[in-house]
């Protein structure tokens, strides 16, 4: 009789290991979207944390603020000598944009990689395993967000919509490894460099910007940002500078170590970037010069 | 109102767990993750003190919310929760049931727990960390802040889930 429970015991055993790969197998693949019961338990649960998130983060703040009276005072004298180039800049940057408009004006171009649409939102969790960097957002499909859109705080790209159902969606960040995660980087300096923000570096904390070709000459402290020509993210999103260039397993390109211009760790809100040029038109392509050339 | 303590208790040990990763001042730990598993050890401390198949079927429930809320890969914590928790009501037919032991076995469940995620996760590709630094990096860490909860709040979980289980009884 025990040897038959036994058998019993290893059999539900051996079953639910073949369930589980097939679960697992199941959400692997690439999903447009979300099954609607998954979509129903996300948004039930997306509605239980906006509810306690909002106290906490009060909470949070309040913690927060304390702090930051306490530095009060360096901090003070560090801004105000920032804000007096702050004018300077201001000034120089009207100008540019008016001349900006006005060459556009007569190039007839109106729209640009450049041109996006912000829309803001909270975070009301966040995955606490930390293996899949995940956060979720109290924007959903029906406040017009859609997969693969940006997501930025005020310091940088922080990483993409993974997910969206009704009410909440989930982003995810730049620091979880994805090897579907590619995103097309510029790095500016005197000549601009191209590559790919792939991967994240969990013990330096610090993304991977692969494939640049190996005779361009990229230095540390140059600015890397989005290039645009994914077709899915704006161009001009701040992502990280350079801290360090390395040639790769083959020689054949440079990966260069980045330091993400965001925190990953202190997020509570963020804006939800909405790529206004979405592919190039096909009027366009067709009358372009090239085809008269 | 016995009726809802069970599932409201969890309930809030799941959102919590995301607030405490969500306010956690990351900076001070260095590059080290400290993981909260404490829904985890509390569901292993209703395994211990209620009952196996209560444990197991809460442990399942909630390994399923898991997995679609946080993680978006359904499978991992869905077969890991109950799973552990089967083994912690085996050990615990062996040796005899006090506090200590309890803690005990709950670390080890929650060790247990990240050792097969991180293993899962290797095996799928979420990650490349080779295992000695995820022993540095998470594993340890990991314990330090579990077994810190677990000396709160072992007390006040031992009698509460042995009310709970006394007052199931007389229901009966």
């Amino acid at each position: 009789m025990p040897q038959f429970f036994l058998n019993k015991r290893l059999i539900i055993l051996l079953v639910s290991i073949i369930v589980l790969v097939a679960l697992i197998g199941f959400s692997l693949r690439e999903r447009s979207k979300l099954t609607w019961p998954e979509q129903f338990v996300k948004d039930t649960t997306g509605w239980v944390q906006s509810l306690v998130s909002r106290p906490a983060q009060y909470v949070a703040g309040f913690f927060e603020n304390l702090q930051d009276l306490q530095d009060t005072y360096d901090e003070n004298k560090g801004l105000k000598s920032r804000v007096e180039k702050i004018a300077s800049l201001e000034a120089e940057v009207q100008e540019l944009k008016k001349d900006n408009k006005e060459l556009r004006d007569v190039l007839d171009e109106k729209k640009t990689l450049r041109d996006l649409e912000p829309m803001p939102a909270t975070v009301i969790g966040r995955n606490p395993d930390r293996w899949h960097e995940m956060i979720i957002i109290n924007k959903g499909k029906l406040d017009g967000i859609k997969k693969n859109m940006a997501v930025v705080t005020a310091t940088g790209l922080i990483g993409k919509v993974k997910n969206v159902t009704q009410f909440s969606s989930t982003v995810q960040l730049l620091s979880a490894m994805d090897p579907k995660n590619r995103i097309s980087a510029v790095i500016q300096g005197e000549t601009e460099v191209y590559g790919f923000v792939q991967g994240f570096d969990d013990k330096q904390k610090m993304l991977l910007v692969k494939a640049i070709p190996s005779g361009a000459k990229v230095e540390k402290g140059q600015t890397v940002i989005t290039s645009g020509m994914g077709g899915v993210f704006p161009k001009g999103l701040m992502i990280g500078k350079v801290e360090e260039v390395k040639p790769d397993q083959y020689g054949l390109n440079q990966t260069a170590l980045v330091k993400p211009g965001a925190d990953f760790y202190d997020i509570e809100n963020v804006m939800v970037i909405k790529r206004l040029m979405t592919s190039p038109e096909e009027s366009v392509m067709k009358s372009g010069k090239e085809e008269d050339l | 109102m016995r009726k809802f303590f069970l599932p409201l208790l969890f309930l809030l040990l799941f959102i919590f767990e995301s607030l405490f990763v969500q306010f956690l001042p990351a900076e001070s730990f260095g590059n080290r993750i400290l993981v909260p598993r404490f829904l985890f050890a509390t569901l292993l401390f209703l395994t211990i003190y209620v009952g196996k198949n209560q444990g197991i079927i809460y442990a399942a429930i909630f390994g399923l919310l898991f997995d679609i809320v946080y993680v978006e890969i359904i499978g991992i914590y869905f077969f890991l929760f109950p799973f552990i928790c089967y083994l912690a009501a085996k050990v615990m037919q062996v040796i005899q049931s006090n506090i200590v032991v309890a803690f005990f076995v709950s670390l080890l469940g929650v060790a247990l727990l990240e050792a097969g995620v991180y293993e899962i996760n290797y095996l799928i590709h979420v990650t490349n960390l080779d295992f000695m630094s995820f022993v540095n990096l998470r594993f340890y860490p990991t314990l330090i802040l579990n077994g810190t909860f677990l000396l709160i709040a072992a007390y006040p979980l031992k009698r509460g889930f042995e009310k709970h289980a006394e007052a199931l009884r007389e229901d009966l």
